[in-house]
């Protein structure tokens, strides 16, 4: 489903349709926690903004997004009964925009993981082999998209956690600059990584999507003031003269010869209309520390991030003798046992001893690493690779432990994207074996306008645009 | 006593802003528990802090009239504990790089004039108040992200006296440039002692104690006098100070042990990642420079060239709304002592025994330099004087008292010398005993031209001409 199709039907019947379909694939996918009734939304689009390209489309947001009234679980336990009492900048712009929020979609606990396996709701499966997982931790966003229950979900990427579920799904995955779009009311997994994202089934929507979300907002001091571009009417699919960059560490990693072919056949295709297509070349031992130090920093802003989870004044609160013992009790109980791995191993790299050897090692070479991409992505207008080497892994398959270098490199390497804060997104590459796999493109800060314009003339190449799994089976 | 004593301070101080640190919530203790609040106060999922400007002005005034080095560069901190206190479950602070440091302040004491220099000058916020009750605990979290700035000296001070004068000198200062209102009894600012014994002339620092949230400068006191006496009764006895927390206790007048060092907390501070480091503008910093309210010792230094002693300089400025006063009465007048006398004297006089406010002070400025003006133009005696200033004190206009009354003084000489005269005629004894060297003569003969005048003759020109007139017989 995209936008246009929704723009030929009647809103109300649209959106209802789409509740239906979602509540219909909760058995096959499990990607929903909450669904929202419809009924008061549409009856309230009269005074919103019929011109906004999301005006009366059924959406989607993933439950790390606050909405005032309704479960915001970000798929833990201790949260599984917090209702915010304020909505979301997101939230709001949305409203004003005039979508209709139809569920609050399952995630890896507070965003963390990238599987979708570990939500206290249970996994979320892929839509194209429900033996798969969907990837995440935006994985109910993202399995619904696919799925064609909505055209449009909102997701958060603070290691990938967009854009990898987009590749394994099949759908168009976004993740504008850092401070593009506000996080104010995004319950947060490590805010200096954090990005808000989305999902949609082609570029063009993508392009008009990043108009309405977009902007300053002065609740979030790290959003920016920079002007918010015609994504849509600047989307140009010509390439002639572009720079593309081919990070060949990943294309080097990969082992599939079905994604490599393809992706080579892409990179001829686009030579061919004239752009200009080089090889480059990272610091092989910078992307293979990527992984190492996105946890390190992601999990000791995570540790802070979520010391409010107590259980006292919201959420899931465990008896105990006295207050330190409701927290322990309530923290105990509230996170799974990964939450708490990586609780431990941040606050174990915050401590005074090692905080020198982790932490602010970590944050050095976080500083390399961006140091060294900007060098070329200044000379580039974009950077491409495979989103992934593989196709959706099965779940007793490594997800996310691996450390071979295949792994670390061509399952990590979007990170690049978290780090530096440069826009990313990831779009359908190749099917293998009836699996979807995507293409990343990556440019400089606030050049939302390339991405999206060599997004969508690798889109015209490839013509995986609007494919949808489809409810009939 | 064996032992020099060393102390250093640590002052916490509420800004008096509009609203929160990091929020738009507003801050007003005097309002219901748990109104001033809201979502970021509130540490719910999601939020993200927004620097108070009014805050960082604040703080900016604060070190320049403590002759700080100014970081233009604002970054700040988390450090992480858990306390029902402390609903995010980490403070934001400056941790590393406060807004001020390197600063001095004068102060003075019998001992003399002396610098304590100051460490650092940092911004935070506060956290929420807590009411322990025999039915439960209840947090009233209108406190909470309230702007704070802490002040550190260094271990400069030697004894309770030193201790005081540098808080009451600092607590003055930061009344004058209105960035508190500085009542330690209500919390609004509060101490922590720093205080360690050493044998004289040691180099190296004993071990100390941390005596936290001094209310008033007579607890400064007594837990400074408590701490000199334990430890030096330890280390006289060959025993070792034990590193450790204390709190005093204003029912035994001593202080007792919170916690000792072993069991310190590690507050794992890192970056704020929510704030970017904040530049501020040269113009703006400069405009603040250049506000700068009047402080303590310049007020003093102005009214010791207007020929003010010391003592009534320092009795003036001890209280801002007085030295205000004072200052507004001398837009009218030139007589600097004589308004300070009636000032110190009189006015304060009046306050104190009708317990009336200093800021409901009924006294009109202006009232005061026409009263003025008059005893020195001798239109009106001291005397009179005192009965004008009852009537002023009850709003009246001087001019219309005096006239009243029938109060103006005579200064016409030939009016007066025809009183003389006439008296002079009425008198021949007493001639004759001014001739023969009784000068008691002169003193009845005075008394009898104030006696025909009324009253109304100028005293001292009657004396004089009285003299004049007797010589000439």
């Amino acid at each position: 489903m995209n936008f246009n199709d929704v723009k030929n039907k009647d809103i109300k019947t649209a959106c209802e349709e789409s509740l239906s379909l979602a509540k219909a694939s909760q058995a096959k996918l499990n990607a929903v926690v909450s669904f929202v009734e419809v009924e008061q939304q549409v009856k309230e689009l009269s005074n919103k903004n019929a011109n906004s390209p999301l005006f009366g489309v059924p959406i989607v947001l993933k439950d790390n997004v606050s909405t005032k009234g309704i479960l915001t679980s970000a798929s833990s336990r201790i949260l599984s009964n917090y209702i915010p009492i304020y909505d979301a900048t997101i939230t709001k712009k949305l409203k004003e925009a005039g979508a209709i929020v139809i569920a609050k979609s399952s995630m890896d606990e507070l965003g963390m993981g990238g599987t979708n396996l570990n939500a206290y709701t249970g996994k979320v499966n892929n839509p194209y082999d429900v033996n798969r997982i969907s990837g995440g931790s935006s994985g109910g966003s993202a399995a619904l998209v696919a799925q064609g229950v909505v055209p449009f979900a909102i997701g958060t990427d603070t290691g990938d956690s967009v854009r990898k579920p987009a590749s394994y799904c099949g759908i168009v995955g976004v993740k504008p600059t850092y401070g593009r779009i506000s996080r104010y009311g995004i319950i947060p997994y490590a805010s200096s990584l954090d990005h808000v994202g989305y999902f949609t089934t082609n570029v063009s929507d993508a392009s008009s999507a990043l108009e309405v979300l977009a902007g300053r907002d002065d609740l979030d001091m790290t959003s920016s003031n920079q002007e918010v571009q015609a994504y849509s009417k600047l989307l140009d699919s010509n390439v002639a003269g572009k720079k593309i960059a081919i990070l060949v560490n990943v294309q080097e990693a990969i082992e599939d010869t079905t994604i490599t072919n393809s992706f080579n056949h892409i990179m001829n295709t686009l030579k061919e209309k004239g752009a200009i297509v080089e090889e480059v070349r990272m610091n092989d031992d910078y992307m293979k520390a990527l992984l190492p130090t996105y946890y390190v920093l992601s999990n000791a802003e995570a540790t802070a991030n979520h010391s409010n989870l107590d259980g006292v004044r919201f959420g899931v609160r465990e008896e105990g003798a006295d207050l330190v013992e409701i927290m322990i009790n309530s923290r105990t109980k509230g996170f799974s046992s990964d939450v708490r791995k990586r609780f431990v191993i941040g606050s174990y790299s915050l401590h005074v001893d090692n905080q020198e050897k982790l932490y602010k090692k970590a944050q050095k070479v976080r500083r390399v690493i961006v140091d060294e991409l900007k060098t070329i992505m200044n000379k580039y207008d974009v950077i491409v690779a495979s989103s992934s080497g593989t196709i959706a892994p099965l779940p007793n398959q490594k997800c996310g432990e691996d450390l071979s270098v295949s792994h670390l490199v061509a399952e990590n390497h979007m990170l690049l994207g978290n780090f530096s804060g440069f826009p990313s997104m990831s779009l359908p590459q190749v099917m293998v074996n009836k699996m979807p796999v995507g293409i990343s493109v990556m440019a400089k800060a606030f050049d939302e306008v390339n991405m999206f314009n060599i997004a969508k003339a690798i889109e015209e190449i490839t013509g995986l645009e609007n494919i949808v799994v489809g409810g009939d089976e | 006593m064996n032992f020099e004593t060393v102390i250093g301070i640590e002052i916490h101080c509420e800004l008096k802003t509009n609203t929160k640190m990091f929020s738009g919530a507003a801050v007003d203790f005097a309002s219901e528990p748990n109104t001033n609040t809201n979502e970021i106060d509130l540490g719910m999922p999601g939020i993200l802090p927004s620097v108070n400007k009014e805050a960082v002005a604040s703080a900016l005034r604060t070190c320049y009239a403590l002759e700080c080095e100014i970081d233009p560069l604002i970054k700040f901190d988390r450090k992480n504990y858990y306390y029902s206190d402390l609903p995010k479950g980490f403070q934001i602070t400056q941790q590393f790089y406060p807004i001020g440091s390197h600063g001095k302040i004068q102060i003075e004491t019998e001992l003399g004039k002396k610098e304590i220099r100051i460490n650092r000058i940092h911004m935070e916020e506060d956290t929420a108040k807590q009411l322990h009750q025999i039915e439960g605990s209840f947090i009233n979290f209108n406190r909470a992200g309230t702007p704070l700035i802490e002040i550190v000296t260094e271990p400069d001070m030697s004894n309770a006296k030193e201790a005081i004068a540098y808080v009451e000198k600092v607590r003055n200062m930061l009344y004058y440039l209105n960035v508190s209102d500085c009542k330690m009894e209500e919390g609004s600012m509060r101490c922590d002692i720093n205080i360690s014994l050493r044998p004289y002339g040691y180099p190296e620092l004993g071990v100390k104690s941390e005596i936290k949230n001094l209310n008033s400068v007579s607890n400064v006191q007594k837990s400074i006098e408590f701490e000199i006496e334990r430890q030096s009764k330890i280390l006289l006895s060959g025993g070792q100070v034990e590193q450790a927390t204390r709190r005093f206790d204003e029912a035994s007048r001593s202080t007792v042990l919170m916690r000792k060092k072993e069991g310190a907390v590690d507050y794992k501070y890192f970056p704020e990642p929510n704030i970017f480091p904040i530049r501020l503008d040269a113009n703006w910093i400069e405009k603040i420079k250049n506000t700068l309210p009047e402080l303590p010792s310049e007020r003093k230094s102005t009214y010791t060239q207007y020929g003010l002693s010391d003592y009534d300089a320092d009795i003036l400025v001890q209280t801002k709304e007085v030295s205000d006063f004072y200052n507004e009465v001398v837009t009218h007048t030139k007589e600097y002592k004589l308004v300070a006398n009636w000032v110190i004297v009189e006015m304060m006089a009046f306050l104190n025994k009708n317990n009336i406010d200093i800021h409901k002070n009924p006294l009109s400025p202006q009232y005061l330099a026409i009263m003025v003006e008059m005893i020195q133009a001798k239109e009106i005696s001291g005397k009179q004087a005192k009965i004008v200033f009852e009537e002023m004190m009850n709003g009246k206009d001087p001019r219309k008292v005096v006239e009243e009354k029938g109060m103006k003084q005579l200064s016409d000489t030939s009016a007066i010398l025809t009183l003389i005269q006439s008296v002079l005629d009425a008198n021949p004894q007493s001639i004759e005993d001014f001739k023969n060297g009784k000068d008691r003569a002169v003193g009845f003969l005075v008394g009898q031209v104030m006696k025909a005048s009324k009253g109304q003759a100028n005293p001292a020109m009657t004396n004089k001409m009285l003299v004049e007139e007797l010589k000439k017989r």
